[in-house]
């Protein structure tokens, strides 16, 4: 399982599913350090309405586990440089 | 429905907690010897593990994609009693990668035509055909006959459904999803825990992973988004595994788990949501399996959190409470034109053979697979996604409209067709909210039921996916 190195200074964001579909991309680098929080609006702002059709109800890891996104008054996450982000929406088909 | 012990029906907990009362210590038949030997033999099962998978009854939830390689496995190893409900009949489409189904049995229930071959596999199990849809009404009654449930279902109310039962009735549940070039597996609610037990860490259920679904008009079927076979059957063939596993070790039976998860060695308490992705571009492509840790069972869960007993229970689910249709959505178009920007299919035919029409832009909004097995004549492809995304960055960081247009001709108005007749309609908005109706002169136009439309009511003969 490999996945190309993020460049110095960036952390990678994986997407599956209809975060793919959504971004037209498996696979990118985005700017470290990002507070977990503000992930959503920096992705918001590269792909509008990402936020209400595939973020909303998907799921985050960071290096392949789970994390809450953390709600107004909880305890804040940092993304790292080197970090591996998955955006993980919910598949109903099968 | 065929009936089997009602004793064990009744009460599926005492299936192996006691090797002389329901056969565990029983020997095997010359035929179960010949036909299971192959994986008794393999350490950590045995004589033991493979009657309890002989004593196991595990209920399928859809005959399609994920069910027909699910239960070819679990018949195959011998679970004893195997229940599949679904509604729908075969249909060619569905051959590609429904591999329990023939071409000889198109048109049949899906439920009978994959018990068919399942018999042709292994006659020894019990087949129990439910030939109707899961319902919230019946969910309960079904499920509470099993050990352990596989959701091979392909829609997210069901899905949900299917979870919360699963926690009211203890029952553990094997999930699986796949679309188009990627696949996802979950064993939930395993070692099955009681609704609302929060003391330590419990596994979660459905709802612990995905509190909400995708917005309806966001949620696509394999009729509408394609399926990979292979991809679609290495995860019913993993549900199958983690099926047999289950049922081997005996990790279904809630009394014969007597340590606190905690403590027991086999416990799932690291839940792990299985992930692979397909690309049909990159030849050993990167992002192939993936397993991701989850959480535990949440606090604030709907479903089996602390105070789920009070949100949720089988009498509420029974009368319609929560409402699953509502819960996921009903689809509807995002916006609805006013009838002078849209145009019916055969109205945008008929002028345009009468020469009424003026020079003008077509543009096809489907993808570009479903483009390339034919278009109206002049038309311009222009995928939805794309055309999204050229208009959110026009939006963002300015620039010329007009320059998005595949074509370019400021003048010529614009029609807009799709597959059915959503998309193209958002296209349109976006059009006009990006000036490109130049203040009304211009005019942006839909047409009304797109490819689909086209079919019915202007060529017949058109290759409509």
């Amino acid at each position: 399982m490999t996945t190309p190195n993020a460049p110095p200074g960036h952390f990678t964001i994986l997407y599956f599913a209809a975060a793919t579909s959504f971004t037209a991309k498996n696979v990118e680098s985005l700017p470290a350090p990002l507070s977990l929080r503000k992930l959503f609006d920096v992705l918001e702002e590269r792909y509008e309405g990402i936020k209400e059709s595939v973020l909303d109800h998907s799921l985050v890891t960071i290096n392949l586990a789970y994390v809450d996104i953390p709600e107004e008054g909880e305890e804040d996450v940092l993304i790292e440089e080197g970090d591996e982000i998955a955006i993980i929406p919910p598949v109903s088909s099968g | 429905m065929e009936q089997n012990s009602t004793k064990e029906r009744l009460d599926g907990r005492v299936t192996a907690t006691n090797g002389e009362q329901n056969g565990t210590s029983r020997r095997l038949t010359d035929e179960e010897f010949d036909r299971y030997s192959r994986q008794m033999i393999v350490p950590e099962m045995g004589k033991e593990a493979q009657l309890r998978l002989i004593n196991s009854k595990v209920l399928f939830i859809g005959a399609g994609g994920l069910g027909c390689p699910a239960a070819q496995y679990v018949a195959g190893a011998g679970v004893g009693t195997i229940g599949i409900i679904d509604s729908d009949v075969v249909e060619p489409s569905n051959l590609h990668r429904q591999v329990g189904h023939a071409t000889s049995r198109i048109g049949m229930k899906k439920v009978d035509s994959l018990i068919t071959h399942l018999r042709d596999l292994n006659p020894l199990p019990t087949y129990v055909p439910y030939t109707f849809p899961l319902s919230p009404e019946n969910a309960a009654d079904i499920i509470s006959q099993y050990d352990l449930i596989l959701d091979c279902t392909d829609n997210p109310a069901t899905r949900y459904l299917i979870s919360d039962v699963c926690v009211l009735l203890c029952k553990p549940l094997v999930s699986a999803a796949s679309i188009q070039k990627s696949g996802q597996l979950i064993v939930l609610n395993c070692p099955p825990t009681p609704q609302g037990k929060l003391d330590k860490k419990y596994p979660p259920c459905y709802r612990c992973c995905f509190r909400k679904p995708p917005p309806a008009n966001t949620q696509l079927s394999c009729g509408e988004a394609g399926i990979m076979g292979p991809v679609v059957g290495l995860m019913g063939v993993a549900q199958a595994g983690e099926a047999v596993k289950i049922l081997a070790s005996g990790l279904h039976l809630p009394s014969s788990t007597p340590e606190t998860p905690e403590d027991d060695p086999h416990n799932l308490i690291q839940p792990t949501l299985l992930i692979y992705s397909y690309d049909l571009n990159a030849a050993p492509g990167p992002f192939t399996f993936r397993a991701l840790k989850m959480a535990p069972r949440k606090k604030n869960c709907f479903a089996c959190g602390e105070n789920s007993p009070q949100t949720l229970t089988l009498e509420g689910i029974r009368s319609g409470n929560p409402n699953y249709v509502q819960f996921c959505g009903i689809q509807t178009a995002k916006t609805t034109l006013p009838i002078e920007e849209r145009m019916t299919a055969l109205a945008y035919h008929v002028v345009k053979q009468t020469g009424i029409l003026p020079n003008h832009i077509l543009l096809d909004t489907r993808e570009k697979e479903h483009f390339s097995f034919g278009s109206i004549d002049g038309a311009v492809n222009f995928p939805f996604g794309k055309l999204l995304m050229k208009a959110a960055t026009i939006k963002r960081d300015g620039g010329d409209a007009e320059e998005i247009l595949p074509v370019k001709s400021a003048e010529d108005p614009i029609f807009v067709v799709c597959r059915r007749g959503l998309d193209s309609q958002e296209a349109v908005e976006k059009l006009r909210e990006l000036g490109l109706d130049h203040g009304g002169k211009r005019k942006i136009v839909d047409i009304i039921g797109g490819m689909k439309a086209w079919k019915e009511e202007v060529d017949p003969s058109f290759p409509f996916i």
